[in-house]
């Protein structure tokens, strides 16, 4: 359960201000090792900043989801959940420019049907990518097999992730059995489901328990409807006497919603950064990963350069 | 056995499984053929580690390992040496201590770890126990000799049963044959007719049936358990003690959710909840599945964490 898993000890922080610290940090350290490599042709202009990592981030999160829904069997929501999860969690302490983001997010998906008990081999997971012919398949899922470990690693081993869509369920039971004052819950289901695949786009799920989450989904759906839920909360939640804890509760809830400014980055933008960030991995991370293979310094495990990254793109992807 | 090969003729062994193999106090084994050509004089030396061995020290190799076996001969000696009992000792503590003195003499001899220093103490409290190891050999040997009467006991039992199991079949055959020679004579001479012979002869078999298997019903009475404590004996036993401890007293666990407090799962049924989930198909149910558990879960997700807020 959420309460005793490791999701709510260690991969739930305390505002957003914290989490944006980590990413900052992560992207800084990457920086700087690369500028005191001392290659040549090294320029700061030529580093991607925060911010263009984050747009980065974001577009290959779309590219993830949309790789999600188009896979065939069809990938159950929590599977989804949790490969997103996976990868935001990956970096949180990682930067894009060690890892390309393109290998790294579907090590996340493989990972996640494994986590979730989806059964998919792994010759099928890779036959989803249709841009590819069955040798360059094979390419890729060897890559992804390099890269699992390093994952899990950075993942700090807690692979279990808890998402917002059973309490959501749970929710709607309780409150067709405690709550008849509300005559249909099941056309608040439609809405909810929207605002907690939104919800899934934002760092909701590194700030706020998953019930809380779902929850919010279930008030903002009803208040869209026009209905009340207080009386809920107050009776059946039993929060009438606790009204700090209930205060606190909007608190998070009206937090949660302000998240959702979620806006698809911008496609020239995308493209600048993209360009930049092949030109870094080309050009650095093939120095950094002529290590052998093995344990390393920082416990990253380390990976050799792949020529045949360079053939695979990203257009490769659905 | 057969993996074991002489090593001196080798093969022989292989080709010869009843031929036996045999182990002296250094703990090499050779085949009974090798014995006879090497010690043809009496004495020599071993092929493997060359200690000057007698032909007499040869002993039929009873265990897979040599080494087994020379432990056993070597026991058999410090035995007949340290061979005080369990009543000897004060408390269990010494008994204790006293057999593990043994089993580093056993172990030490065995190994060739320290021999001269191991034999010097097998002397000195060979020395000093002089009258206790007689007068333990002693004991020893009546309670050998009172064991041995009663194996022969049971042993003559045994035969005696199965004596008079055999003389018992015999008669039964005999009165079986006689009865059907009877009834060829009397159809012979008899005048009466054949069916009425023939139900004669039926009803007499069927008593001889009857009598056999009251015999066999007939349990000999005795008054003697098995174990040697005659019946209607009281055995006294002693008390077992009284042991006080602190009761142990049962405190449910509490585990904290930092949410509303979730119903149990029998509960859930009679308060409603299972009529909105899913009912159980028949498939299901049969392992042991119902839809309570599926609603449990999702409520107890639902509540699990809801009011934990991170500051």
């Amino acid at each position: 359960m959420f309460h005793n898993s490791s999701q709510g000890k260690f991969w739930i922080f305390k505002s957003e201000d914290e989490v944006e610290q980590k990413r900052y940090k992560a992207n800084q350290k990457v920086r700087n090792k690369i500028i005191e490599s001392g290659k040549p042709g090294v320029s700061e202009s030529k580093l991607l900043e925060h911010h263009e990592e984050d747009v980065l981030f974001r577009h290959y999160e779309k590219r993830m989801l949309d790789f999600c829904n188009a896979f065939k069997p069809v990938m159950p929501k929590s599977v989804v959940g949790t490969a997103i999860m996976y990868f935001r969690r990956f970096y949180l302490n990682n930067s894009i420019m060690e890892h390309h983001p393109r290998i790294i997010m579907l090590t996340c998906a493989y990972l996640s049907c494994k986590v979730d008990e989806f059964n998919v081999s792994s010759t099928q997971f890779v036959g989803n990518l249709l841009q590819e012919t069955p040798a360059g398949q094979e390419r890729v899922l060897e890559q992804i097999l390099e890269y699992e470990l390093l994952l899990i690693q950075q993942l700090k081993f807690h692979l279990v992730v808890h998402n917002p869509y059973r309490p959501m369920e749970g929710l709607l039971i309780d409150l067709k059995t405690r709550f008849p004052t509300l005559e249909n819950p099941e056309s608040l289901r439609k809405n909810a489901d929207d605002f907690l695949t939104q919800a899934a786009m934002t760092d909701a799920g590194l700030l706020f328990p998953p019930s809380q989450i779902a929850l919010t989904a279930i008030l903002n759906s009803a208040s869209r409807a026009g209905l009340s839920m207080e009386s809920y909360l107050n009776e059946c939640l039993g929060l009438k006497e606790d009204k700090e804890t209930l205060s606190k509760m909007y608190e998070s809830m009206s937090r949660m919603k302000t998240l959702k400014k979620y806006e698809l980055p911008k496609a020239e933008e995308v493209n600048a950064y993209k360009k930049k960030l092949d030109r870094i991995h080309a050009e650095f991370s093939s120095s950094s990963n002529k290590r052998k293979r093995g344990y390393e310094e920082d416990g990253h495990v380390a990976k050799e350069a792949r020529l045949t990254e360079e053939e695979w793109t990203d257009e490769d992807l659905v | 056995m057969d993996d074991q090969g002489c090593p001196r003729c080798k093969t022989t062994k292989y080709r010869n499984p009843s031929l036996k193999l045999m182990v002296n106090v250094c703990g090499h084994t050779l085949c009974e053929n090798c014995v006879e050509m090497l010690f043809a004089r009496g004495s020599g030396n071993c092929v493997q580690c060359d200690t000057p061995l007698r032909k007499s020290n040869f002993r039929v190799q009873l265990f897979e390992d040599p080494t087994v076996d020379k432990e056993v001969e070597i026991r058999k000696k410090v035995l007949k040496i340290y061979n005080k009992r369990d009543f000897d000792f004060p408390s269990l503590r010494d008994y204790n201590d006293f057999l593990e003195k043994v089993e580093d003499v056993v172990y030490n001899l065995t190994n060739n770890i320290d021999v001269e220093n191991t034999k010097l103490r097998m002397e000195q409290y060979q020395r000093e126990n002089r009258d206790l190891i007689q007068r333990n050999k002693v004991k020893l040997t009546r309670e050998q000799e009172d064991l041995e009467e009663l194996l022969l006991l049971e042993q003559q039992g045994n035969d005696q049963r199965r004596l008079e199991l055999l003389q018992e079949e015999q008669r039964q055959l005999q009165t079986k044959r006689k009865n059907k020679q009877a009834l060829l004579d009397e159809l012979e001479q008899s005048q009466l007719p054949a069916t009425i012979l023939l139900a004669q002869h039926k009803v007499r078999a069927a008593n001889l049936e009857t009598q056999i298997e009251q015999q066999k019903q007939v349990v000999k009475p005795t008054n003697l358990f098995s174990t040697g404590i005659h019946m209607r004996q009281t055995v006294s036993l002693q008390p077992v003690p009284k042991i006080e401890e602190v009761l142990y007293l049962y405190k449910p666990l509490r585990v904290e959710t930092y949410g509303p407090s979730v119903p149990e799962l029998e509960h859930l049924g009679r308060l409603g909840y299972l009529n909105h989930v899913r009912a159980a198909m028949p498939q299901d149910t049969a392992g042991g599945y119902t839809s309570a558990l599926a609603c449990h879960r999702a409520v107890q997700d639902a509540f699990s964490g809801m009011f934990l807020l991170k500051r």
